[in-house]
């Protein structure tokens, strides 16, 4: 097995597929579950890069990872924008605690 | 497997990307959690540029480093709590304990398939010099609907954060 083959690139996603994983089940912080979320959207952007240049060879895998990253961009700014909001209402950002929406 | 100067500076760049994402999970202050963060989308960035990906490392660092991490900063520093910041980024005990399982079982058979399997390679793709004109061609040629209604979404993002996060009109 190369070392700059497909193999480690799909290792190496897959290790930050599992951080932002476990980030978004356990963490308490609203801002940590984001950082997960933005783990996780990062991991499939490198998996769409590296197989457009190893396997496919071609560049279309790299244009759905640009959609990719503005796409959490975009989403990065709405889940700040509605984390202010529950802040100012709440004074709280522990995940545990907002419970009104719950039945 | 030779280890010459590529598989070495690969290899960094791979810790680069891989041990911050250990700090993301396992750190009880936020802000340790951010910058580690940082260093997962450099280590990323780095990566692209192996993958001869120079337009998305850029776009990469731009985006993710110089947008994304610089609001997950301003929100943190605007909803700081009273108390002290070494505990902010607390993890629930028994989520963390089956996510754990969950995650080795996942790493195990993924970890498998990955490594046994062999993937078909498309023999007669050629792969441009320099991606950014390709990449312009395709945008404008044949993903233009994606751009467009992108560019919508992100009208629809800026005004929608405006109107989430203002001070309510008594």
């Amino acid at each position: 097995m190369e070392l700059t083959g497909i193999t480690s690139y799909l290792i190496i996603s897959f290790i930050l597929f599992l951080a932002g994983l476990l980030t978004v089940v356990s963490k308490r912080n609203i801002i940590g579950i984001f950082m997960g979320i933005e783990l996780i959207l990062n991991s499939a952007a490198l998996n769409f890069a590296a197989f457009s240049r190893l396997t496919a060879r071609s560049l279309e895998g790299q244009m759905v990872s640009l959609f990719v990253i503005v796409l959490a961009a975009a989403e990065a700014a709405i889940a700040l924008a509605l984390l202010l909001a529950i802040y100012k209402r709440y004074r709280d950002i522990n995940a545990d605690n907002l419970t009104t929406l719950k039945w | 497997m030779t280890l010459g100067l590529r598989e070495i500076v690969f290899i960094s760049v791979a810790l680069l990307t891989a041990l911050p994402c250990l700090i993301v999970v396992f750190s009880r202050n936020i802000l340790y959690s951010a910058f580690a963060l940082f260093f997962t989308f450099l280590g990323t960035s780095g990566l692209y540029f192996f993958l001869d990906a120079e337009f998305l490392g850029i776009t990469q660092v731009v985006v993710y480093i110089g947008g994304v991490s610089v609001l997950l900063l301003f929100a943190i520093l605007l909803t700081k709590n009273i108390d002290e910041i070494r505990k902010t980024n607390m993890m629930s005990g028994v989520r963390m304990i089956m996510a754990g399982f969950g995650a080795l079982a996942l790493l195990g058979s993924f970890g498998y398939a990955l490594t046994g399997s062999v993937w078909a390679m498309n023999g007669k793709g050629e792969y441009p010099s320099t991606t950014i004109k390709g990449l312009g061609d395709l945008l404008l040629s044949k993903y233009l609907m994606p751009f467009e209604v992108v560019s919508i979404l992100l009208l629809a993002v800026l005004v929608g954060s405006l109107v989430i996060a203002r001070r309510s009109v008594k």
